[in-house]
């Protein structure tokens, strides 16, 4: 019995190495894929700031009456052709 | 040094202490100086480590950290500025600064270098030129957008490197350049609300420490993040359609008349936001390499000039406020003429006797002078000063300046006069909207603010409901046939509004440049907008009349601004009478 014990706890303590190993690599690993995680969202953001901005330069009001103006024939409103919905009026 | 004959070698029974070698004596002074060295080296270790360990662990601690740690930067983004429909009006992109190190760039082939000049949009002399340094850094080119920039990395040259900054971009361009302002290359703000807003919309950046690996890779955080902070956005109360359209009509206006310079600002009058701001000349934000200072000033909010009769309107409801006229008082204002101390004042057409509010309608000087000499100036000077005149106006623009109107008790009877239809006082033109609050909302006067704002503004009453009815119903008629502005007409709406023109000052005198104005509000019945108008010096020759060059782009805004706000018309649509020959004002 008492020479069995230390064997006994050294097989333990490489286990419990190994597992440290195991464990710190894991570590890296799911820190790795958090980096990357990280830059991409970075990297979306950036995108995202970019489709904003390429939203209001298309639709930039001054483009819109160009092309409907010259690509569509559309002419602005006048009152005189517009019809008037209030709610509750006959 | 002798030892007892303990041990015994083999079996033999031969003692050690018996071989002939051993027993060589030496003098016991060697052995003591081998003891002492060995000791003093020891010694000396200990001292060593103790050294190491104690005195100079920090720099070794860092010097070993510098090996495998790394401090790298979190840059933050600048906030976005967007207008009250969360419309983008300026956004920051990374982009790359592209530096050198001249002399490993100077190792390069020459056929590298000409490519390098050409993705920089440079002659070859120049970029020497910018190499020829005895810097070890130099920046070859800021802002170079991130496709140049890997193709120039690609080219693989050594010493070129690049370096991560931002650049910000405006959709909008010249159409809300004053508004919104500019960045410098250093994504600072510079002008307008870039500049106004800097403190919030730059972001605070971060920084953290990392332990990296062989290969570059991030192994480890070994210290707590310092996270960055990206700057927040910014919500205008700026209507990007409303401003548009405001700026598409200012400038058809001012190419019309061949004016110098004009500007147009849009009040919502239930929040006090401000809806719109237009200025000519502007300038394209991207863009500003030929900027000139006449572009770059934000002539709404930065100029000062004297109003002529658009204050007409308010020595008339203090008359009214205080009880000394009513609508129905009348005042002989015939022959045209009216000497006062030793100056005259005229108006442009002999009108006969009005009433106070024709006197209104017409623009008669002479009218509103008569009336003003009734009221002690302390009582006017109050009511300017009230409604904002004099007083830098609390909206946080940079450069908003404050008008001039002198301390009343300098005030000479012939000053009161004029000061009653707007000269001898000047005022920006955002001033002059802002004073119009007081008839739009009832006598209630409230702050003009640029940000978007959900809140109740908080309000001051300056003039009884019933006397801001009264000069509501005037203003009304003013844009009748028979008054001033009949050019001011919106189909569909009831609209009420006051024209101005008056000389110039140049270098202290009165010239004969003129600038023509127009304040109005729509629709009468409930105010939703206070417009403002501005030309500075028509030079077309037909006109210079506020009536004439500023009441038309009033009209075309409201109409289309309210419209776009989803106003319900108060009139029927087919009431616009224009007259053939519109009264002109006097000046």
């Amino acid at each position: 019995m008492s020479a069995r014990l230390p064997l006994m706890l050294a097989v333990a303590l490489v286990l419990c190495a190994l597992a440290l190993v195991n464990a710190q690599y894991q570590a890296r690993q799911l820190f790795i894929d958090l980096e990357r995680a990280h830059s991409s969202a970075r990297q979306l953001e950036i995108e995202w700031a970019q489709l904003q901005l390429d939203q209001s330069t298309l639709g930039k009001h001054a483009r819109i009456e160009a092309s409907a103006m010259r690509d569509l024939n559309m002419v602005s409103l006048t009152a005189a052709r517009t019809q008037y919905l209030t709610a509750g009026a006959k | 040094m002798t030892r007892a004959p303990s041990r015994v070698a083999g079996t033999r029974g031969i003692p050690f202490s018996a071989s002939p070698v051993l027993q060589v004596q030496l003098p016991a002074w060697r052995s003591r100086i081998v003891l002492f060295l060995l000791f003093a080296a020891f010694a000396t270790l200990i001292g060593r480590a103790l050294f190491l360990q104690g005195m100079s662990t920090d720099f070794l601690q860092k010097q070993g950290a510098s090996r495998y740690a790394r401090t790298l930067e979190l840059p933050a983004t600048r906030g976005k500025i967007v207008d009250r429909n969360g419309h983008v009006l300026a956004s920051s992109v990374p982009v790359k600064a592209i530096w050198a190190i001249p002399d490993d760039v100077l190792q390069a082939a020459p056929e590298k270098l000409r490519r390098l000049a050409a993705l920089l949009d440079m002659s070859e002399r120049d970029l020497r030129k910018k190499l020829d340094s005895d810097r070890s850094f130099v920046y070859l080119k800021r802002q170079v957008e991130h496709e140049t920039a890997d193709r120039i990395i690609k080219l693989g040259i050594e010493g070129i490197q690049t370096r991560k900054e931002y650049k910000r971009f405006y959709p909008e361009g010249e159409v809300m350049a004053h508004v919104v302002g500019f960045t410098n290359v250093e994504d600072a703000g510079q002008d307008g609300m870039e500049l106004a807003a800097q403190k919030t919309l730059a972001g605070v950046t971060g920084s953290r420490r990392v332990i990296k690996d062989r290969l570059g890779h991030i192994v480890e955080d070994i210290e707590a993040i310092r996270e960055p902070h990206d700057g927040r956005d910014l919500a205008l109360s700026i209507d990007s359609k409303i401003q548009y359209i405001a700026f598409s009509h200012l400038k058809e206006a001012v190419e019309k008349y061949k004016a110098k310079a004009g500007g147009v600002v849009v009040l919502d009058v239930k929040t006090g936001e401000v809806l719109a701001l237009a200025n000519l000349p502007t300038y394209n934000p991207n863009n500003r390499a030929a900027l000139t200072g006449a572009q770059l000033r934000n002539r709404v909010l930065t100029d000062t000039f004297e109003p002529g009769s658009t204050l007409k309107p308010f020595t008339v409801a203090l008359g009214l406020e205080t009880q000394r006229v009513t609508p129905s008082t009348t005042f002989q204002t015939a022959p045209g003429r009216m000497t006062i101390g030793t100056a005259t004042i005229g108006d442009s057409h002999a009108h006969g006797l009005l009433t106070v509010a024709q006197i209104i309608q017409k623009s008669s000087n002479i009218g509103t002078a008569k009336i003003a000499l009734e009221m002690p100036p302390r009582e006017m000077w109050e009511l300017f000063t009230n409604i904002g005149f004099g007083q830098q106006p609390k909206v946080g623009f940079p450069g908003a300046v404050a008008g001039r109107v002198r301390p009343y008790k300098s005030w000479r009877p012939i000053e009161q006069a004029t000061m009653s239809y707007g000269h001898g006082i000047s005022v920006s033109l955002l001033q002059l909207a802002r004073a119009y609050m007081i008839f739009a909302r009832d006598g209630e006067m409230i702050p003009v603010t640029f940000h978007k704002s959900t809140d109740a503004p908080i309000t001051q009453r300056i003039i009884s409901a019933k006397t801001a009815r009264e000069m509501r119903g005037m203003l009304e008629t003013v844009v009748g046939p028979e008054g001033t502005a009949s050019k001011a007409q919106v189909p569909g709406y009831r609209v009420g509004g006051k024209t101005g023109t008056a000389y110039k000052i140049v270098g202290g005198k009165y010239v004969r440049q003129y600038v023509g104005s127009f304040v109005g509000f729509a629709p009468a019945s409930d105010p939703r907008i206070i417009i403002a108008v501005m030309i500075d010096e028509p030079a077309s020759g037909q006109s210079y009349y506020g009536g004439t060059v500023a009441a038309p782009v009033f009209a075309a805004v409201a109409a289309n601004a309210l419209r776009a706000l989803n106003v319900a018309p108060d009139t029927s649509v087919t009431n616009i009478i224009m007259p053939a020959n519109p009264v002109q004002e006097s000046m």
